[in-house]
Formats: structure tokens, sequence, C-alpha cells
């Protein structure tokens, strides 16, 4: 069968503003206005999260909150109800984040999207727990009682009470569980499962903040916003992380075309469907893939795509393909994958693509199985021919993988390319070969202009943090590097 | 650029809360003026709560007056510190000084209305029953049956409303209080 292969159209934009249709370079100024823009979005959304906070405090000082406290005990019964506002506010700010909305996605990423959420993990439980035991003591000193009668007695005589209580140790729960340490030593899935009690200690959270406390009762503008904001957080969470998904399958009847050995233990997954020009352009972006195949429908694989969508029909009928190395936890699975299982997605996510250009340069600096989302982002990003670099890094040749079709590409588009292989460097640069920095090469050898470059990293979490390092050294700002973990 | 979005999240965070408090203080700041309409030949006083309390919810006014008959008396509705007000108008069946029961006017409070009734005999007071008390919340439910049994014994033992509040439930009580003189004065006790 000789099929045409149809050139890659990237998605129709529906917002208005210019985007890119081609890999030619726009004019000169363009990437740093569209960095301007993100940074603008970034801003508000600082704001956004900043005054929801004190928006939280000042439904209670708009109430009179302040005014009324006029003894030890009120005191206490305050910064109660303060640190309930402020750590529920938190929660919602948490959840929001975790949600996957677009705009967040686009404007700092997913992963710092959920570097922000974990931050925010400890102190909100802080204030959840310091509100609990304030108004306890407050509670008690105002009625007589100690704080563990007063405990008892609200559990026992005010309504909904019992449930906050629930919630709280629920609370307690998840963040300790979600605390670096701890997920190391449980299995991902368990921890996983227990983060879902997230969702279980805000819903038992919830009857009281309306129902006890007197600021939210029936009939109060208070209420109503309070009502919005957990109503807004909720939507946001089921629309983007189940209802959205679920479109995107039934969009794309995503099907296991083939499975392609590539190395030892690494495969590509060829993937037929429908609808593919929406998932075009999406280069170093990353994908939450399911196949539903008995035993792995339920196991989660973030994947980037390691080439744009291939089209062979009408309704832009195609191909797509992520390249998968074999890293246990589920993966070995995928070496053995049958033709025709049934694909569900998520995505795509992540700020590792064009979107987050900066500067008219590109250098893109890829170890092992990270070299192939590179793949993908150096056939669509835009540049002009001399103005990107590749450095693709491995033990062996044979770990460059996808590395003769990145040297094809770079052919084609004019790119400097470097395989640098052996064991790596003890002495500095450990991210480099040891002959390499025997030989007296460090990042600017290879890429003399990398301050004035994106340069974008993919590979093992501590390497990466070595060529950012060796980055930041030669000069790239913050803003020019670009790296995402994928371990989420 | 962080330094943009930090100062702008500050601006505006310092700008909510300074609405809020604004808010916050107009509401306490703001004096009932609690009106009552009463029938004829009844005195009705009309005044301000002077101590800046609470709830911008006027008193119910009473519209005892026509109905049964007469001795209905207002009397302004300045409450203690802890946010209530109202006015107090409150309509007796019975004539005064007698026996029977009299109904105080509702208190309002930001927890919810608040009104008493007495049972007269001989001109003593013999039975407080509360007909409304504060239950805008589970918190406020539980004030309430807290403190109503014990301001009731302390108004039987006084025979007055000139009783100590209960502490922790200070809105409840003044609430009471205000509507348990109301009801006395109509019982012209």
């Amino acid at each position: 069968m000789n099929t045409q292969l149809l050139p890659a159209v990237p998605a129709a934009s529906s917002s208005g503003r210019p985007e890119l249709s081609s890999t030619k370079r726009p004019a000169r100024g363009w990437f740093a206005r569209q960095y301007r823009r993100r940074m603008l979005r970034a801003d508000l959304l600082t704001v956004i999260a900043w005054a929801s906070v004190a928006a939280a405090v000042a439904l209670w000082l708009a109430d009179g909150g302040a005014t009324n406290i006029s003894s030890p005990a009120a005191l206490f019964t305050a910064a109660g109800i303060v640190a309930g506002l402020a750590g529920m506010d938190l929660v919602l700010l948490m959840l929001l984040l975790a949600a996957r909305i677009p705009f967040i996605d686009r404007t700092i990423g997913h992963d710092r999207a959920l570097e922000f959420h974990g931050k925010l993990g400890k102190p909100s439980l802080y204030l959840l727990l310091a509100h609990g035991l304030l108004l306890v003591i407050g509670y008690g000193m105002a009625e007589g009682l100690d704080p563990v009668s007063e405990s008892i007695n609200l559990w026992v005589q005010v309504p909904d009470m019992w449930l906050a209580f629930v919630s709280m140790a629920l609370f307690i729960a998840v963040v300790v569980t979600s605390l670096v340490a701890v997920r190391r030593r449980f299995p991902y899935e368990f921890w996983y499962v227990v983060h879902l009690l997230t969702y279980a200690a805000v819903a038992t959270s919830i009857p009281h903040q309306f129902s006890v406390g007197g600021l939210f009762a029936a009939g109060t503008w208070q209420r109503w916003y309070w009502l919005a904001i957990c109503i807004y957080t909720g939507s946001a969470l089921v629309y983007f992380r189940i209802l959205e998904p679920v479109l995107a399958t039934a969009r794309h009847q995503l099907t296991v075309a083939r499975v392609e050995s590539v190395a030892p233990g690494v495969v590509n997954i060829v993937m037929r469907g429908r609808k593919l020009d929406q998932l075009a352009g999406t280069g170093g972006r990353f994908f939450i893939w399911r196949f539903l195949a008995p035993g792995m429908w339920w196991h989660p694989h973030p994947f980037s795509l390691s080439a744009e969508p291939v089209f062979t029909g009408p309704d832009s009928q195609g191909t797509l393909r992520v390249t998968v190395r074999n890293l246990g936890n589920g993966s070995a699975q995928l070496l053995r994958l049958r033709k025709g299982t049934k694909v569900a997605l998520e995505g795509p996510y992540g700020l590792l693509s064009t979107a987050a250009r900066t500067t008219n340069k590109v250098v893109m600096i890829g170890a092992g199985i990270g070299i192939t989302p590179l793949r993908a982002l150096l056939e669509t990003t835009p540049f002009a021919p001399g103005e990107a670099t590749v450095l693709l890094r491995g033990h062996t040749e044979g770990e460059l993988y996808l590395g003769s079709e990145i040297l094809d590409l770079c052919q084609a588009r004019g790119v400097r390319l470097f395989h640098l292989t052996g064991p790596r460097s003890r002495t500095k640069s450990p991210w480099l070969p040891e002959d390499a920095v025997r030989n007296g090469y460090s990042l600017t050898s290879y890429v003399p202009d990398v301050a004035d470059a994106d340069v974008y990293v993919c590979g093992p979490a501590a390497w990466a943090a070595n060529v950012i390092a060796d980055a930041g050294k030669a000069g790239a700002p913050e803003e020019q590097i670009h790296h995402e973990r994928f371990n989420w | 650029m962080k330094l943009r979005g930090t100062v702008a999240a500050a601006l505006a965070s310092a700008g909510i809360l300074l609405a809020g408090w604004q808010t916050g203080t107009q509401v306490n700041g703001i004096s009932t003026v609690a009106s009552s309409t009463t029938a004829t030949g009844t005195t009705g006083a009309t005044g301000s709560g002077s101590s800046g309390a609470g709830s911008s919810g006027a008193g119910s006014s009473g519209a005892a007056g026509s109905s049964g008959p007469t001795g209905s008396s207002s009397t302004s509705g300045s409450s203690g510190s802890s946010g209530t007000s109202g006015s107090s108008s409150s309509s007796g069946s019975g004539s005064s000084s007698g026996s029977g029961t009299y109904k105080g006017n509702t208190v309002q409070t930001r927890f919810g209305p608040v009104q008493v009734q007495i049972t007269v005999a001989n001109g003593k007071i013999t039975d407080v029953t509360a007909l409304q008390l504060t239950n805008t919340d589970g918190k406020s439910i539980q004030i309430s049956n807290r403190a109503a049994p014990l301001l009731r014994s302390k108004v039987l033992a006084a025979q007055s409303a000139n009783v100590q509040t209960v502490s922790g439930a200070t809105i409840t009580s003044n609430a009471y209080l205000t509507s348990l003189q109301a009801a006395i004065d109509a019982a012209n006790l």
C-alpha cells in the first residue's frame, strides 16, 4: 500500500490571537511578545490567588467580625474562623491548580501548577488544624468548658459537626501521605488513592461551613460568594479532569495500530484515530494514556508524542506515535500491546512546547528516552536554519533513540546536531560524557550562543538538574530554560 | 515580572481587605432606628441603639394596641454592646398588674429573632417561655439551648430583667432580656 503522507498542519486556534501556522520563524520580537503575554497571565493568576485569600478574610470583616471581639474567648473564636476561611480558600486553590485548567496550563505549565499545589499542602493543613483548635478553645472558654469537652459537645450537639471532624482526619491523612518521604515508601498507586480522599475530605467539610458558621447563614451575600467559588472549583474539576478526557477519547477513537521495536526495551506505539489535526503541533507536551485492556486500563501513562500526527484519510484520520521505554511499573506490559486495543487519552498538558518560547534561537538537550519528546518538538517549533542546536546524550549510540530520524530532521531544517556518548563525567558537568569534559568541552563549546536561546531539557531528573545548572552558568536566564518532570 | 505580580497581588489583597473592613464597621456603625407604631392613646417612644450594636435588622414594630385591651407600651431598644437592638413594643392581654401571659416584642439579632413570653400570677412572674430563640445556625441553636434555661431561672429568682447575661451567649441574653423587659412593661409589673 502506498499512502500519500500529508504534511501536518497545526490546530486552528479559536483564541483570535495570531498563531504560528508553519515552522517558518515569525518576525523578530514575536516570541518576546508571546513571553510578555504569558507573564501577564502569570501575574493575573498570582493576583487572583492572593485576592481570593484576602476576599475570604474580607467576607468575615464585612460581616463585622473584627468589631465584635470583646473578650479572649471571642478573640480565639475570631482567629479560628479566619483560619478556617483562609484554609478552605487554599484548599480550593489547590484543587484548581490540580484541575488541569487550560488557562493555568498554558501560563505556568502542568509541572509548576502541581509544584504550587504541593507547596500549598502544608499551609492549608496548618490553617485547618488551627481553625479546629482555636474554635474549640474559643467556644470552650465562652461556655466554661475545656477544649475536649467542647469538642464532644460540638460533635454531639451541633448538626454536621461530626462530618467536620471526619473531614479534618481525612485532611491530615492526605497531607501526611503526600509528603515526599511517605510517597517514596509507598507505591504510587497507594499514594494516588489516598490523594483521592481529598475529595472526600473537602466534601465532608462543606456542610458545616454553611450550617454551623453564622457568616454563611441563609440570605447573606457571603453565602452566595462561598457557594459560587465552591461550585466553580467543583465544576472545573469535573469538566477538565473527567468530561474533557472522555470527550477527547470519544472524538479521536484511538486504537493501537502496531507496536514496533526501536531498541532493546524501547518500542514505538503507533495509534490510529481521527480528527488528529487537533493534536498537531503538540510536540513536547504530554498526554496521559490509558490502554483499555484487562489489567491495564487503570494505569495512566504520561507520554509525549514522538512525532507529529501523520494524516492518511479524510476527517483528519491518521496515526500518531509515542515512544516508550520499559521502566517497569506497568510499562513492561506496553511492549506486548495487542493491535486494536482502544486507547483513552487526556491532554495535551504541559509547557515544554512552542508556547514557552521567548526568543528566536532554540537548543534541545535530551538524554535516553527523554530524546523522543524533543524529536516531535524539533519537527514543528519555528526557527530559521542555523538557529537551532540539538544535543543528544546516551551511554551508547544505540541509546540515542530515534537518532536517525532526528538526523534527518536536522538536515532538513538546518540544525546543528551533537551525539554525546560514553560514560558520564565524574568531575564537573556530570551530564556530559567523561571524554568530552576531559578534552575541555562544556555547554558553550557546543552552543556558544546558549545565553540567547530557549533551552529545552528532557531527561532523567538528576541529569536534567545538571544541564540546567550549566545553562544558567552560561548565562541563559531562568525564563529561557524549559524543563518538566513527567513523574506525576 | 515577578515583582510586578507580587506588588499587584499585594495591592489587590489590601484593597479587598480594606473594603471588607469598611463594610464591617459600617454595618456596626449604623445605629438602628427602631420605630414603633402603636395604637392611639399609647406613648410610642422611638430610640436608637446608642451603643453601637450589631444588626441592622430593626426590631419588629409592635402591631399590638388595637387588638387587645390597652396597655401596650413602647420602650426604646438600646441594648448592651452585643449587637441587639430593636424597638420593644409589646402587647399584653389582660389588665395591668393582673394575671395572665404577656408577650415581649421580637428582637432581631444577627443570629436570628428572639421573643419571650411571661406568665404572671398575682403580680409575680411565674414562668418565662422563649417563643423564638437565635437559630440561624447550629452553633447559635446550641448556645440558645444552653442559655435559655439559665436565663429563665435567673429571671424567676430576680423577678426582673435586671440579671447577668450568660457568658458566651451575650447576644442571645441581651435580646432575651430586652424582650423580657417589654413583656414586664406590658404586664405593668
